[in-house]
């Protein structure tokens, strides 16, 4: 009887264990005044709850933020959400191409109509439609718009009595005077991996944009002169003891910016945020947009924007899609970029950081044309493929490498451009 | 047979055979629908009891890895619906330059990690055991066990990068020659991160060798001694045959965590720059999570899974004492 007792008890445990995997994990939920919002920063949960405060003022509906912290895990997340309907109501995600990966597999609601109001209400710059959209119709809205520039140490450049350059011979002097005196002039890195591009992506769109640009779409090789000629610069840069190494932590970054340990920093304009965190102020630090190589040059910025989505199966879809219908709505960016300590995508939008600012008045003052950062700008398996051979040749960045590296490259992007087109 | 020969020794099985046995005939076997549902109701009995763990089992290690297969047989990228391309997946990694860089690697970790852990943990626990050290060396060794591969990862990362602790300390004594980009060039990358891994991993070596050696019957090594034998000599005649199956278990564990050994190599390289340093487990890791190529990752777990269950299982059936 007690045998029997035993099995009876050790069968009940197995069910309420196999019931409770059968559960599973909820990301969704959340009471119907409130919308659920996922996302991989967790330093912008504040953020979301102060636009959300103010979102709920214009529609009702508030936001609850929820975080997975690591980027990898998050993309996993999502990606499986969308096809099931445990997804939240809101997601943050990449434009570009990483938003055509989703959008075209029918897992989130069609924008159009919300877009084309943000237009007629100047909340937008319709120009920058086809970075939120897939085959013609917009599918996110964007949450900041950071443009990517350098930042410099203003007490390095006071001390050796340089000025913010305008020309890249003046960039380039700069560096060697910052060198000579025995600070490393640049930051760059391939630790955290995705770093890899920024340089390749600032030389070349400051070398020939137009190249640029069709490289990112495929219009373009790599193994064609302007990249050959952008890693000759940046190999030539790299003989000069112009950069850190290339294993010095991401992490340390504002640290060493912020010592003068380097004076330059290339970034998108949300780092931004956690200069201020670290108590620099505009005596500290400033940007410029880099110049380009040739003054014949057309004048380029590379931006980028996070974007918020909405799953075609979220819980409050019709909550969610009108929310989003005012997420570029001023009283709700002021908020927000506030908070965030970025620029916002809707022009109207004042800032109030100075360094912000002055950013704006340069981009004002060149028009130059802008440009998708690389990570958003082709489809995600190639950039991440050919992130990895640039950071090989951050190691090893002699001219013998550039070739082969380009060659690399050019071979998985023709892959890799294969399989989209045919997915 | 002759007359003069003795009367053969009873054999083992009448010597052991309990007293009285043979006055007790065996019982007869019941028969009757009683008796089945009897012997029905013992086997659901301990069909019962056997049932949670099969089930744990089936639900938590064998369906995932038959999906795992079925997916490594698929084109798939987590979105759009799966793709069955048959061995594909196996073709394109068995053709690719990275996939055998990875492989190599997983060897070079394997046999680091074989030796270094096994041989230092053995020769700290026999210094710490037999002669004077005192017992804050072998907590010296032991501790980093306790400390989780992430924090390992960390610890080592701040040593090891180009502006760390391991290259100032160098510059420091002016040894600026000595100094080098530890993680940045191939093979110095991995073996640097074989390294850090035994420091953290040589402790559970001490530990199930300092367990075997107290275990050595102490006459044994008295008894070597009257022969003469000391010092090395003693140890490997007389204290390292009886420490056999700690060996065993040791190397054992030893082989499956190098084959899966992913944390540290994450934290130091990310498996960079580009794919030099990656091991299979790596490799699994960024194919699946980072490329979003499900299918390519699972062919990769399916080989590593077929690589850790095989070297295991010949390594144990050849070291484990047979039965019969």
């Amino acid at each position: 009887m007690n045998r029997r007792k035993s099995a009876v008890t050790a069968a009940a445990i197995a069910a309420v264990m196999l019931s409770a995997c059968a559960s599973g994990s909820e990301t969704s939920g959340g009471a119907s005044d409130t919308l659920t919002l996922n996302g991989d920063r967790a330093d912008f949960v504040e953020a979301y709850k102060a636009a959300g405060e103010e979102l709920e003022e214009l529609t009702g509906y508030g936001i609850d933020p929820r975080n997975v912290p690591s980027t990898e895990s998050y993309q996993q997340v999502i990606r499986s959400s969308l096809q099931s309907d445990s997804a939240t109501d809101l997601v943050k995600w990449w434009s570009g191409y990483r938003l055509k990966e989703l959008a075209r597999t029918g897992g989130l609601a069609n924008l159009d109509a919300e877009w084309e109001a943000a237009v007629e209400n100047d909340w937008v710059n319709p120009d920058t439609a086809p970075s939120f959209s897939y085959d013609g119709h917009v599918y996110a809205m964007p949450m900041y718009k950071s443009y990517w520039v350098i930042f410099y140490n203003k007490k390095i450049y006071e001390d050796l009595g340089l000025s913010v350059p305008t020309t890249w011979e003046q960039f380039i002097g700069n560096a060697q005077t910052i060198k000579d005196a025995g600070i490393t002039p640049f930051f760059g890195t391939q630790e955290a991996g995705w770093t890899a591009f920024i340089w390749f992506g600032e030389i070349l769109s400051k070398l020939n944009p137009e190249f640029y640009a069709d490289l990112m779409n495929g219009d373009a090789k790599y193994t064609d002169e302007p990249a050959r000629r952008a890693m000759e610069i940046w190999s030539d840069l790299y003989e000069r003891g112009f950069f850190t190494s290339p294993d010095v932590a991401w992490d340390d970054e504002p640290a060493l910016f912020q010592s003068g340990e380097v004076a330059m920093v290339p970034m998108g304009t949300w780092r931004n945020a956690i200069f201020t965190d670290n108590g620099m102020t505009e005596q500290d630090y400033g940007a410029f947009v880099m110049p380009t190589i040739k003054p014949d040059v057309t004048p380029s910025v590379i931006v980028e924007s996070g974007v918020f989505a909405v799953p075609e199966k979220a819980p409050n879809k019709e909550a969610a899609v009108e929310t989003l219908g005012e997420w570029l709505n001023p009283d709700v960016q002021e908020v927000w970029v506030d908070e965030i300590n970025d620029i916002s995508a809707n022009p109207q939008v004042e800032i109030e950081n100075p360094i912000l600012t002055s950013v704006t008045e340069q981009v004002q003052q060149s028009e130059p044309i802008e440009l998708e950062r690389y990570w958003e700008a082709s489809p995600p398996s190639l950039v991440a493929g050919n992130v990895k051979d640039l950071a090989t040749f951050m190691v090893d960045p002699s001219k013998e490498n550039i070739g082969p590296t380009l060659q690399r490259m050019q071979e998985r992007a023709e892959q890799e451009w294969a399989k989209w087109e045919q997915e | 047979m002759g007359a003069g020969v003795t009367e053969p020794a009873p054999s083992t099985a009448v010597r052991t055979r309990a007293p009285g046995a043979e006055a007790t005939p065996p019982r007869p076997r019941a028969h009757g629908p009683r008796a089945r549902r009897d012997a029905l109701t013992a086997r659901a009995g301990i069909a019962m009891y056997i049932l949670p763990a099969l089930a744990l089992v089936g639900i938590l290690l064998l369906v995932p890895f038959g999906y795992t297969v079925y997916q490594s047989l698929t084109e798939y990228d987590g979105i759009s619906p799966a793709e069955f391309v048959g061995f594909d997946n196996y073709v394109t990694l068995l053709g690719a330059e990275r996939f055998h860089r990875s492989l190599i690697n997983t060897v070079i970790w394997t046999v680091g990690t074989l030796l270094l852990p096994v041989l230092l943990g053995l020769l700290i626990a026999v210094l710490t055991n037999a002669s004077g050290w005192p017992v804050w060396v072998r907590y010296a060794f032991v501790l980093p066990y306790a400390i989780s591969g992430t924090a390992t990862g960390v610890i080592w990362g701040f040593m090891l990068r180009s502006d760390g602790a391991v290259n100032q300390v160098l510059g420091a004594f002016g040894l600026d020659s000595l100094q080098q980009e530890w993680l940045l060039s191939w093979p110095m990358n991995t073996i640097v991160m074989i390294l850090a891994e035994t420091w953290r991993a040589v402790g559970i070596s001490i530990i199930l060798f300092l367990v075997g050696l107290q275990t050595v019957p102490r006459e044994t090594v008295e008894a070597g001694m009257l022969d003469g034998a000391s010092g090395f000599r003693l140890f490997r005649r007389i204290v390292f045959p009886q420490l056999r199956a700690v060996t065993v278990v040791v190397v054992g564990i030893s082989i499956a965590n190098s084959l899966r050994v992913f944390d540290v190599i994450w934290l130091l390289t990310q498996g960079g720059p580009g794919w030099l340093s990656e091991t299979l487990a790596v490799t699994m890791y960024r194919q699946t999570f980072v490329l979003s190529e499900y299918g390519l990752g699972s062919a990769v777990a399916v080989v590593l899974a077929v690589i850790v269950v095989s070297v295991s299982w010949i390594y144990l059936r050849q070291q484990m004492p047979k039965r019969g």
